[in-house]
C-alpha cells in the first residue's frame, strides 16, 4: 500500500519539453520491497527526465500530434483508467497513476507487492487507491486558496516538509495535507487518549457550526420529440463545527418540505458515526416511486477541526428550474438564431445573477449582429465568437423571455477562434449560467432546531443555501445533439 | 577538505537531482555521501540547508553509500549526529531518524551484527513508547512529533523485515489499551501480527504467547530477532487476500492456534477495529487491508468482527475505504458478504462510479472494479474482465457512454455497454430504439462524424479507432453489429483519407471477423477513385495494405491512373509498394506491363530501379520464392525503415544463408564391388529439408573431383535410403573429404552450411579382383604375387589376433578379397587398390597370439598403409 515515488509536473505546451518537474520525492525502502517482491519482472524508477518525457508521451501532452505514432496512436493501445504503463528503455514501468488536473500534473508509483507479470488486476493493489488519495491530498492542498504563481510556488516548497510528516516512508498517513501544515503548527498541543488522527488539535473560543447547502443543477434540454430532456441536482453539504472537547458529538439533520423532492445518491465524511439503511441504499438507480425514502436525514458525526463536506447527493426533481429551446438556421453567410427561456414558477425569482452564453465554434469571428431580445441585453465578443445574453436578477412576470436574430461570421482562423469536437455542423449549444442564493431546487434545508450538539456550552448555528447552474446545456433543436443513454428511454 | 558553504551545497544538489546518475558518474559523485555526514555536523551550514542534505539521504541512500558496509557506516554517523545534537528545539532530529531508518532498511544493512541496528531499534522504540531515555532527548515540545516518527520507523522497518517487532506485539498490544497516538500504534500492531501470523504458519508453530507477552517482553534485554530472522526468507505478498491470485499462495490454514490464542487473537482484532474510527480515511483502510490478510484462511477466527465497520465504510466516498471493502470482499466472500450485502456494495459501487461529485479519475476506478468484482459466486473464467450476475441493464443506465465524455471515460464506458450488448443479443429482441446494439451505432457513428472533421485533433481519430478496436474485439461475432461498423468505416475513410496510417493499424489489430470485410470495402473506396486527387499518398499507402489478389483490373487500372500523378519520390515509393503488396498477393497478369511501363516512366531513379527490380523478380522468380521474397524480412530488425526492410528482406530471400548444419553425415558399411570404390552415406535430418545438394571437395587432391550427390527431400523421422558416393583415388590413399550442403528451407529460404569432415580409410578403397574360373584361383594368386616384384615392394609383418581368431578377422574385415581360403593352414587375398596397384596378402597358420602375414604390392607406397591396417585389424574388432 506504499508508493515508490511521486511527481508533480507541471504541464507547460509551447516549451521544448512541454513540462517541468516542480516536484519529486523517491522512497527508497519501499523501491527495495519492489526489487524483492515484484522479481525478474521489477522496473526501477527511472529518474525525473525520462519519466516526464514518458509520461507525457502516454498523456498524449507533447505538442507533435502531427503524425500517426503506432506506440501513442495504435488502436489497441487503451487505457480505461489513470493508471499507465510507462516505456522506460526497453522495458515498462507499471503501474504509474496520474492524471492533469489545472495544468498540473500529478503522478506516483504504487508499490505491487508481487510479481508483475502476468500484471495482477488492479482491484487487487492496495496501493493504487492509496496512491490516488495522495494525490488528490496534493491537489487539493495545491488548490486550496491559490491565486497566483508566487502563492502556487510557496505551497510547492512546503510540500517536501509536508511530505515528510504525512507520507515519510511512502505509506500515507494522512491525505488532508493542510491538517498536517496546522500539526506542525500546533506542536506543543498536548494529545489525550483517543485523540482522532484526523483532528490535530482541539478548539477553544466560542461554540458555532455552520452549515450551508450547495445545490448545483445541470441538465440537456433537446426540444425533441423522441429525445427526453434530462437534468440532475447535485448537492453538497459543508460544515465547520468550531466546538470545544476533543470529541464533540453532533448530529445534524437535512429535512424537505412536503413537496420535497428526496435526496439519492448520498455520499458521506467518514466522520459520519452511523448511518439510516434508508440514506443508504436511496439511489437514482432505481426508478422513483412515491414510497421513496424523504428524510429527515440524519447525520450523527464527531466533527473534524476543518471546514468538511458532510455529505453529497443527487436528486431528481420533477422540472427542470429554467426550460427553453434554442434553434440555429444557417442561411448563406449567416446564421439565424432563436431562443426562448422559461422560469419555471415554482422556482424562486430571485437570481445573483443569470447569463445566457451562446457560442459559436468552428467558425471566423462574428463581424455582425442582429438582435431583437424581450428582455435583458446582449454582449457581443466578436473574437471569441461567442454572444451572452445577459438576464439580470429577475424574469419578468410572464417568466418567460426570447431572443432572435442573425449572426455574420468572418473567415475562419484556426489559431483565434474556438475549435470544438461536440459542435459540428448545426449542432449548437447555449449554455445558462445563474446563481440563486438562499435557495435549492430540491428544497433541503437545515432546521436550525433540529441540530444537535453534545459539547459544553450553546453553539450558535447558521445555515446558508445557494442553487448555482452547472452544465446547463440547451441544444439547437435543428440539429443533431449528443444524448445521452437516459435521454432515449423515455 | 572543509566543509562546503552554502551555495555550494545548494548548486551540488540542484545538479544531483537534474541527474543522479550522470552527478555520481562526475568527479564529484565519490565524494558526496562522506561530504554530506560531515557537513552534517558543520556549524557553518543552516538548518534548513541541513534538511535539504537529509532529504537527499532520504531520497537516494542507494546512490550515496551503495553497498551494506557503507551504509551501516552512514547509519552510524547520523545516529552519532543525532545524539550530538545541543538540547534545544531542532528541526533536524526527525529527518536524522528517518534518514537513520533508511539508511538501513534499504542499504540492506539491518541485522543482528549491524551495530547502527543496535543502536538504533532501542532508540526507536523508547521514543515510541514514551519511556525515558535516560538522557533528555530534545527538549518537551518535540517529544510528541518525535514518538509518531519513531513509530513510523518501526513500522517500515517491520515491513521490510517482516517479523522484526513480533516480539513486540504484547507490547504494542498493551500500549495500545493505554495511551501513546492511536493510529500508528494501531497500523504497527496490525502489521506485525499479520507478519507473525504469516511466518508462524509456515514454521507451523503457534503465536507463543507473543500477544500476551505484555509491554515487558523487550524491557532491557537484547532485541528479539527470532521471528525476523524466519520471516527473512522472503517478503510476503499480498496476492493472498485476492482469490484470483491466490492458489497455492495462503497457507495460514496451517496455523494451528490454542483456544487462548485464538481468543486473544481475536480481542486484538476486535481492539483495533473498535478504534478505527480514530484513524484518518487511509489509515482506515491500510488496517482492513492488514487485518484482513491476517485473518483471511486462519481457522477458528469468523470475519464478522468487520461486520459493524461496514455500514459505515459503504456510506463514505472515499476511494481507500472502498476500495479496503472490496478487498475483504475478496477475502471473505460469503463468509463477511451475504448476497444482499453483495447487492447492497454493488450499488454502492455502481452509484460511486458515476456520482457527480467524485473526479474522473476515481469514476474510471470503480468501473474498473465493477468489471473485476469479486463476486461470491462467479460464473464467469476469472481474470477476465466481465459485468458481475448482479448488475443488470437497469443499474448500467448511468454508465453507459455518451460522446460528451472523456476519452478514457468513453472508452470504459463503451467496453461495459459490449458486454450488455452481448448480454442483450442472448436476450429476445427489444424495442430497435432503445436497444442498447443501436445506441452503440449511433455512438460509433458520431465518433466516427468527429473524427472526419479535417482540423480535429488526431486524439479524436485515435479515440474512434480504439473504439472501433474494442467493439470489434468484443462483439466479433455478432455481424449485425460488425457489418454497419465496417460500413461507418469506409465511409470515414472516404471522408477523410488522411486517416490511412489508422485504417492500417486497426486492420493489424482486429480480428478476421472485421478485418476481412473492411479491407474488402477498403480497397473498394481506394479503386473506385479517379486516382489523381491530393489524398493520392494515402490511397496508395491504404492500398498497400489492401489490395490482394482480387479485383485486379480494377487495381491496375487505378495504378495506371495513379501513376502518371506520382511526381515525387515518396509518391513513387508509395506506389511502388502496392505493386509489390500486388507481386505478393500473386498478381503477374497486367503488373508486367504496369512495371515495365513504370521502370522507364518514373523520373526518380530509386523509382526505376525499383520498378525494374520488381519486374525482374516477376519475371524470373516462381510463385512461392516470390512469395518470400517480398514478404517480410527476417533479417531486418522491426524499426529499419522500409526501404532498409526491404532491401534486407531481398537479401535475405534471394541469397544464400550460412546456417547451421541441418544434416548429419556419416559412412555406413562397405560396399567393396563394382569398378570404383563407393562410399555409403547415412544422412540423418534435424528439420524438414528440400533440394538438398552436398558437395564434397577432396583435401589435398587425392582422388579426382567428386560429383554432387542431389536428394530431393528429406524429413527427420522418416526412413532415408544411403546416398552412394563414387570416389575416383589418383592415388589409393585415405582422404578428407569437406563437406558442403545447399538446400531450402520451409520457408523458401536458400541455405548453406558447412559439414564436418568425412574420412576416406585405406579399406574404403579396397576393391576384389574379378573371381578366376573353378580351379585357378592358386595360380592366379600366385600370377599376382610373382608380377608384384621387382617394380614393388615385399614385407612380412605380425598380425596380432585377438580372442576370436583368425577365421573371424577374414570373415568380418577380408572375406569379399579372399581368393584361396584354407582355414587353419593359410588364406590368399588379393585386393585391387584404384587406380591401378594391388595389395596381395598371405596368411599363414595362426599361433598363440597372431598370425605371420606376407605381403606384396607392386606400389611401394601402399606398404606402410597397408602395414597400419594389418596392425589396426585386431583392435578393430
Amino acid at each position: 500500500m506504499a508508493q515508490r515515488a511521486v511527481w508533480l509536473i507541471s504541464h507547460e505546451p509551447g516549451t521544448p519539453l512541454c513540462g517541468i518537474v516542480k516536484f519529486s520525492r523517491r522512497y527508497p525502502t519501499v523501491e527495495k520491497r519492489a526489487k524483492v517482491f515484484n522479481g525478474t519482472s521489477y522496473v526501477p524508477v527511472p529518474e525525473d527526465g525520462p519519466f516526464l518525457k514518458a509520461l507525457l508521451f502516454e498523456l498524449r501532452l507533447l505538442d507533435d500530434e502531427k503524425d500517426f505514432l503506432e506506440s501513442r496512436d495504435s488502436c489497441s493501445h487503451i487505457n480505461k483508467t489513470s493508471i499507465y504503463g510507462l516505456p522506460v528503455g526497453s522495458e515498462e514501468l507499471w503501474p504509474v497513476v496520474a492524471f492533469l488536473k489545472n495544468g498540473m500534473i500529478y503522478a506516483c508509483v504504487p508499490l505491487v507487492e508481487q510479481t508483475l507479470s502476468p500484471r495482477p488486476p488492479l482491484i487487487s493493489i492496495s496501493g493504487i487507491s492509496q496512491g490516488f488519495e495522495l494525490l488528490f491530498g496534493v491537489q487539493d492542498f495545491l488548490s486550496s486558496g491559490q491565486k497566483n504563481d508566487s502563492e502556487l510556488n510557496t505551497k510547492l516548497s512546503q510540500l517536501s516538509d509536508l511530505l515528510l510528516q504525512t507520507c515519510p516512508f511512502g505509506t500515507l498517513l494522512d491525505a488532508n495535507l493542510q491538517n498536517s501544515l496546522d500539526n506542525i503548527n500546533f506542536a506543543s498541543v498536548t494529545h489525550p487518549q483517543k485523540q482522532p488522527a484526523w483532528k490535530t488539535g482541539t478548539y477553544k473560543g466560542k461554540p458555532q457550526v455552520s452549515i450551508s447547502i450547495t445545490e448545483k443543477v445541470n441538465s440537456m434540454q433537446y426540444d425533441k420529440q423522441e429525445i427526453a430532456d434530462t437534468w440532475q441536482v447535485v448537492g453538497v453539504v459543508t460544515c465547520k463545527c468550531d466546538l470545544e472537547g476533543s470529541m464533540p458529538n453532533v448530529t445534524i439533520s437535512l429535512s424537505l418540505p412536503t413537496n420535497g423532492s428526496p435526496l439519492q445518491d448520498i455520499l458521506v465524511h467518514p466522520c459520519v458515526t452511523s448511518l439510516d439503511s434508508a440514506i443508504l441504499t436511496s439511489s437514482s438507480i432505481d426508478a422513483m416511486d412515491d414510497s421513496a425514502f424523504s428524510g429527515p436525514y440524519k447525520f450523527p458525526l464527531t466533527p473534524p477541526l476543518e471546514s468538511f463536506n458532510l455529505c453529497y447527493y443527487t436528486s431528481q426533481v420533477p422540472v427542470p428550474p429554467i426550460l427553453g429551446f434554442y434553434q440555429v438556421k444557417e442561411e448563406e453567410v449567416q446564421l439565424k438564431i432563436a431562443v426562448n427561456l422559461k422560469l419555471h414558477e415554482s422556482v424562486k425569482n430571485s437570481f445573483e445573477f443569470c447569463e445566457a452564453h451562446i457560442p459559436f465554434y468552428n467558425r471566423g469571428p462574428i463581424t455582425h449582429v442582429e438582435y431583437k431580445a424581450s428582455f435583458g441585453q446582449l454582449e457581443v465578443f466578436r473574437e471569441k465568437s461567442l454572444l451572452v445574453w445577459i438576464i439580470g436578477q429577475k424574469f419578468p412576470k410572464s417568466m418567460e423571455i426570447s431572443l432572435s436574430g442573425t449572426v455574420t461570421f468572418g473567415a475562419k482562423n484556426h489559431e483565434k477562434q474556438p475549435f470544438d469536437q461536440i459542435c459540428i455542423g448545426g449542432t449548437a449549444y447555449l449554455k445558462l449560467h445563474f446563481r440563486i442564493l438562499d435557495y435549492t431546487l430540491t428544497g433541503c434545508y437545515v432546521d436550525q432546531h433540529s441540530v444537535q450538539v453534545f459539547a459544553s456550552g450553546k453553539p450558535k448555528i447558521s445555515t446558508h443555501r445557494k442553487l448555482i447552474s452547472s452544465d446547463y446545456y440547451i441544444w439547437n433543436s435543428k440539429a443533431p445533439a449528443p444524448v445521452t443513454y437516459g435521454s432515449l428511454l423515455l | 577538505m572543509g566543509p562546503l558553504g552554502r551555495e555550494t551545497w545548494a548548486q551540488r544538489l540542484g545538479t544531483f537531482r537534474a541527474s543522479p546518475s550522470a552527478f555520481m558518474a562526475g568527479p564529484e559523485g565519490e565524494d558526496l555521501g562522506r561530504d554530506l555526514l560531515s557537513d552534517l555536523r558543520s556549524e557553518k551550514l543552516s538548518e534548513p540547508m541541513k534538511v535539504a542534505l537529509l532529504a537527499l539521504c532520504l531520497e537516494y541512500p542507494a546512490q550515496l553509500w551503495p553497498d551494506a558496509p557503507a551504509a551501516e557506516a552512514a547509519a552510524t554517523s547520523l545516529l552519532d549526529t543525532l545524539v550530538l545534537l545541543p538540547p534545544r528545539p531542532s528541526a533536524l532530529r526527525r529527518p536524522l531518524l528517518l534518514a537513520a531508518t533508511t539508511a538501513l532498511a534499504a542499504g540492506g544493512a539491518l541485522s543482528p551484527a549491524s551495530g547502527a541496528s543496535r543502536r538504533l531499534l532501542p532508540l526507536l522504540l523508547g521514543l515510541a513508547s514514551g519511556r525515558d531515555l535516560g538522557r533528555s532527548f530534545g527538549p518537551a515540545s518535540e517529544q510528541r512529533p518525535l514518538q509518531a516518527t519513531a513509530w513510523e520507523c518501526l513500522r517500515e522497518l517491520e515491513s521490510c523485515r517482516p517479523g522484526l517487532l513480533g516480539g513486540c506485539l504484547g507490547l504494542l498490544r498493551a500500549l495500545l489499551g493505554r495511551e501513546g497516538p492511536v493510529q500508528p500504534l494501531s497500523l504497527l500492531l496490525a502489521l506485525a501480527l499479520r507478519n507473525a501470523l504469516v511466518i508462524q504458519a509456515r514454521a507451523g508453530a503457534g503465536l507463543q504467547g507473543l500477544l500476551t507477552a505484555g509491554d515487558s517482553s523487550m524491557e532491557g534485554g537484547p532485541w528479539n530477532w527470532t521471528l525476523a530472522e524466519e520471516g527473512d526468507v522472503h517478503l510476503q505478498p499480498q496476492a493472498p487476500s485476492w482469490p484470483a491470485a491466490e492458489e497455492g499462495e495462503c497457507g495460514l490454514a496451517a496455523l494451528e492456534l490454542s483456544p487462548e490464542e485464538a481468543r486473544e487473537l481475536r480481542a486484538t482484532v476486535a481492539q483495533l477495529l473498535d478504534a478505527s474510527y480514530l484513524l484518518t480515511p487511509v489509515a482506515q483502510a491500510q488496517l482492513l487491508w492488514l487485518l484482513g490478510w491476517a485473518l483471511r484462511g486462519l481457522r477458528g477466527q469468523p470475519p464478522v468482527l468487520f461486520k459493524p465497520q461496514l455500514v459505515r465504510l459503504l456510506g463514505t466516498a472515499q476511494l481507500t475505504l472502498l476500495h479496503a471493502m472490496l478487498a475483504l470482499k475478496a477475502a471473505f466472500g460469503e463468509a463477511l458478504f451475504t448476497a444482499q450485502d453483495e447487492a447492497l456494495l454493488l450499488r454502492r459501487l455502481t452509484l460511486a462510479a458515476q456520482h457527480p461529485a467524485l473526479p474522473l479519475p476515481t469514476h474510471l476506478f470503480y468501473l474498473h472494479c465493477l468489471l473485476n468484482f469479486p463476486e461470491n459466486w462467479p460464473l464467469g473464467p476469472t481474470g477476465e474482465e466481465a459485468a458481475p450476475l448482479l448488475l443488470g441493464s437497469q443499474l448500467c443506465r448511468g454508465l453507459l457512454p455518451s460522446l460528451l465524455h472523456e476519452p478514457m471515460a468513453l472508452l470504459a464506458r463503451l467496453h461495459l455497454l459490449c458486454l450488455l450488448c452481448m448480454e442483450e443479443e442472448e436476450k429476445e429482441e427489444k424495442g430497435q430504439d432503445q436497444s442498447p446494439r443501436h445506441y452503440l451505432e449511433e455512438l460509433l457513428a458520431g465518433l466516427r462524424q468527429r473524427a472526419a472533421l479535417d482540423s480535429g485533433p488526431r486524439a479524436l481519430a485515435t479515440l474512434c479507432f480504439q473504439a472501433s478496436y474494442l467493439v470489434a474485439h468484443c462483439l466479433a461475432g455478432q455481424p449485425v453489429v460488425l457489418t454497419p461498423l465496417t460500413q461507418g468505416l469506409a465511409q470515414l475513410y472516404r471522408t477523410r483519407p488522411a486517416l490511412a496510417p489508422h485504417f492500417v493499424d486497426l486492420l493489424d489489430r482486429v480480428g478476421p471477423e472485421l478485418q476481412e470485410p473492411l479491407r474488402v470495402a477498403l480497397r473498394q473506396e481506394v479503386v473506385s477513385r479517379p486516382g489523381r486527387e491530393e489524398a493520392l499518398r494515402w490511397h496508395l499507402l491504404m492500398l498497400a495494405r489492401v489490395a490482394d489478389g482480387d479485383a485486379q483490373s480494377a487495381t491496375l487500372n487505378f495504378l495506371w491512373a495513379a501513376a502518371t500523378h506520382c511526381t515525387d519520390w515518396g509518391l513513387q515509393q508509395a506506389l511502388l509498394r502496392v505493386c509489390r503488396a500486388l507481386l505478393r498477393a500473386g498478381v503477374r497478369e497486367g503488373l508486367v506491363d504496369l512495371l515495365q511501363a513504370l521502370a522507364r516512366q518514373l523520373e526518380d531513379p530509386d523509382g526505376q530501379d525499383h520498378a525494374r527490380l520488381y519486374y525482374i523478380l516477376l519475371a524470373h522468380l516462381a510463385g512461392p520464392k516470390l512469395g518470400v521474397a517480398l514478404g517480410p524480412s527476417l533479417a531486418a530488425p522491426a524499426l529499419a525503415s522500409s526501404l532498409v526492410a526491404e532491401n534486407q528482406g531481398f537479401a535475405a530471400a534471394l541469397m544464400v544463408q550460412e546456417a547451421p548444419a541441418p544434416v548429419r553425415l556419416s559412412v555406413g558399411p562397405r560396399r567393396a564391388e563394382g569398378p570404383v570404390p563407393v562410399l555409403q552415406l547415412q544422412v540423418e535430418v534435424l528439420e524438414p529439408v528440400y533440394s538438398l545438394e552436398l558437395r564434397f571437395r577432396v583435401e589435398k587432391q587425392l582422388y579426382a573431383p567428386l560429383r554432387a550427390v542431389h536428394v530431393p527431400c528429406l524429413c527427420p523421422g522418416r526412413p532415408t535410403r544411403p546416398l552412394l558416393l563414387p570416389l575416383q583415388p589418383r592415388r589409393p590413399a585415405p582422404a578428407r573429404l569437406a563437406v558442403r550442403a545447399l538446400y531450402s528451407t520451409p520457408s523458401g529460404l536458400t541455405c548453406h552450411a558447412h559439414l564436418p569432415p568425412l574420412l576416406v580409410t585405406f579399406a574404403d578403397l579396397f576393391l576384389p579382383f574379378p573371381q578366376p574360373p573353378e580351379g585357378a584361383q592358386l595360380d592366379f594368386f600366385e600370377e599376382l604375387w610373382d608380377s608384384c616384384l621387382p617394380k614393388g615392394a615385399e614385407s612380412r609383418l605380425w598380425c596380432p589376433l585377438g580372442p576370436e581368431g583368425l577365421e573371424a578377422l577374414v570373415s568380418r574385415h577380408l572375406e569379399p578379397f579372399v581368393v584361396v581360403a584354407q582355414p587353419s593352414v593359410s588364406y590368399l587375398v588379393a585386393i585391387r587398390l584404384p587406380p591401378d596397384s594391388r595389395l596381395l596378402l598371405r596368411l599363414e597358420a595362426p599361433q598363440a597370439d597372431g598370425v605371420p602375414v606376407a605381403l606384396r604390392t607392386d606400389d611401394w607406397a601402399v606398404l606402410p598403409l597397408a602395414g597400419d591396417y594389418l596392425r589396426g585389424l585386431s583392435a578393430a574388432g
